[in-house]
């Protein structure tokens, strides 16, 4: 009797395109991959407890050197540079951004390589669903991390040095933020990418991070780098955002960056998230053909 | 007889020093993008003062800088800071990380099983650490030079030579410590990051001590750094001599001696006692 059955293979139905249901399950995948990622954070606490208060020890040098230099919190040449000379309001604005171009280009960049350290890239490749996805969700987890560290600076700062930041000026900021980040995950998408091909590519991820913080004005005014550096620093989303974020935040602030913020940063994201998604696939199907996902 | 025998053991012993480093500096020619990476981009890290420096001050004199360390050139003192603090960096991390990388390599346990004393491994690390960081340090120092005019005295290097390798002692010293623990709970990094935390902010890396609280300024003084960069300060931008900061110097070569004892003591005990727990070849 079974004899005669024809036995059919269970099918699954992925969902595949660009309609609800497959983005319903991309967003999940990127849920869980940053998921993954916490419970990793949290199997070393102590690693964890470092990394959250590490963005308050990269700032505090800046901070006290600033104070060596002055004698004070009020530089009257910054003053006359941006219109307000407040040290300690101008740099927290400024640094509270490094831990985010950080979060662009080791946390996305690393994401393909770490799981190539732990043996699990191919197991990831195998999955039905996007290699994005996968490194969203990495950068998903590091925002939310950074973000927790941004609080603790700024808890301290505040109550170190006081503050004095416009707070109707908060919500526009925050707009810039969001914006900015946009168009840093396109650039970590790119350094993601050299990581799939790069053996060494922290060497890589490492150079570039320290141009693009020079090129960002966190603990100084454009107007202080060649202008060859300035002008390379509009390619990037970090000068622009921070100009526009100190504008909004700290008085009588005058930017230097001229015209819409705001519209800037949308071109500039879609720029360098189309860029990212090209070079990324491209990157993949290199990769793959070659055989070199495994290889480091 | 005797003597045939010790000068015997003697040459062995050097022999693993010896090839230690060699072996050590052929992995790190190995990659020389790495290689360039260290000798050029920690200057990257500290371009940011200088700038924050000029945007704040307008210039490369700073008043209130000239009346805490007695120089106002603001740019000297950082790239000093700078270099001596890429010492920390690569000698700290690198011998607790270089233990783990035999271990990750599958090469640790026969590392220590081999019949000759751990010491001389120990010192060969040491050497191959210190002379991939002077190499890095000279040319971080030649680039500073170079690009923003530093005027440094050629008489002063062999002073700022030996306190370096005072600096050294004390690091190995710190590192030896690292390199036990290393050994027994396999994850030193967190703690040689934590332990570079406390010396870029407690040691005057980037900003004289003077800025610090009181409280800071105390515990400070306990970190070799903190007197190594006081003295080769004090020869490169004031032009004193020894007997100027003779007090520092005594300072530091009693902290080498704690920290050096201290550190072949631990490592000692640690190897034992991942022998006798069969942890060794664990990660």
């Amino acid at each position: 009797m079974n004899k005669n059955k024809t036995h059919r293979l269970r099918e699954v139905n992925c969902p595949t395109g660009l309609n609800w249901s497959n983005l319903k399950a991309e967003l999940k995948a990127v849920w869980e991959a940053s998921i993954k990622d916490w419970k990793i954070e949290f199997a070393y606490p102590v690693s964890f407890i470092r990394q959250l208060i590490s963005p308050l020890i990269f700032l505090m040098p800046f901070l006290l050197y600033g104070l060596a230099l002055i004698g004070g919190r009020y530089s009257e040449n910054l003053a006359e540079l941006v219109g307000n000379g407040d040290m300690v309001a101008f740099i927290f604005t400024g640094y509270i951004m490094m831990g985010f171009i950080g979060t662009a280009v080791w946390a996305m960049g690393f994401s393909i390589r770490r799981e190539r350290w732990f043996g699990t890239l191919e197991a990831i490749y195998v999955t039905p669903s996007s290699r994005l996805g996968q490194v969203l969700g990495m950068a998903l987890h590091s925002t939310v991390y950074q973000i927790l560290g941004t609080i603790i600076q700024f808890i301290v700062i505040y109550f170190t040095f006081g503050l004095a930041l416009k707070i109707e000026g908060i919500l526009p900021a925050m707009a810039i933020f969001a914006l900015m980040m946009l168009a840093l995950y396109g650039f970590g998408i790119v350094i993601s990418a050299l990581g799939l091909i790069l053996k060494e590519g922290w060497v890589v991820s490492d150079s570039l991070y320290s141009i693009m913080s020079i090129l960002s004005p966190v603990a100084y005014p454009l107007a202080v780098l060649p202008t060859v550096a300035q002008q390379a620093s509009y390619l990037f989303p970090t000068a622009p955002a921070l100009d526009g974020m100190r504008s909004f935040l700290i008085e009588n602030y005058q930017p230097e960056v001229v015209g819409n913020v705001f519209l800037y940063l949308i071109g500039l994201g879609i720029a360098w998230i189309l860029f990212g998604i090209v070079v990324f696939r491209l990157t993949d199907v290199y990769v793959r053909k070659r055989g070199m996902l495994t290889k480091f | 007889m005797e003597g045939a025998y010790q000068q015997s053991v003697l040459r062995s012993n050097l022999s693993v020093v010896w090839n230690e480093i060699v072996k050590n500096n052929k992995t790190l020619l190995a990659y020389p993008a790495i290689l360039i990476f260290w000798a050029v981009f920690p200057i990257f890290w500290f371009i940011p003062f200088i700038l924050q420096g000029e945007a704040l001050v307008g210039g490369l004199q700073s008043a209130n800088f000239a009346q805490i360390t007695g120089s106002g050139e603001y740019i000297p003192f950082i790239v000093i800071g700078a270099v001596l603090n890429s010492y920390v960096n690569t000698l700290l991390y690198g011998m607790g990380e270089n233990i783990r990388r035999e271990a990750y390599q599958g090469t640790l346990d026969y590392v220590l099983a081999a019949p000759c004393n751990k010491a001389y491994v120990l010192i060969g690390k040491a050497i191959s650490e210190s002379v991939s960081s002077t190499i890095f340090a000279a040319s971080q120092l030649t680039i500073s030079v170079l690009l923003f005019g530093m005027n440094i005295t050629l008489g002063v290097m062999l002073p700022v030579f030996f306190i370096t390798v005072l600096l050294m002692l004390g690091l190995y010293g710190m590192s030896l410590m690292l390199a036990a623990f290393s050994l027994m709970y396999k994850q030193s990094y967190d703690l040689s990051q934590t332990i570079g935390y406390v010396f870029y902010i407690f040691a005057p890396v980037r900003y004289p001590t003077e800025s610090l609280p009181g409280w800071a300024q105390i515990f400070g003084k306990l970190i070799p750094l903190t007197y190594a960069l006081i003295i080769i300060r004090s020869f490169m931008l004031l032009g004193t001599d020894f007997s100027a900061v003779y007090t520092e110097v005594i300072a530091l070569i009693i902290i080498d001696a704690i920290l050096l004892l201290a550190g072949f003591y631990i490592f000692s005990w640690m190897e034992e006692k991942t022998k006798k727990s069969g942890t060794i070849s664990h990660h």
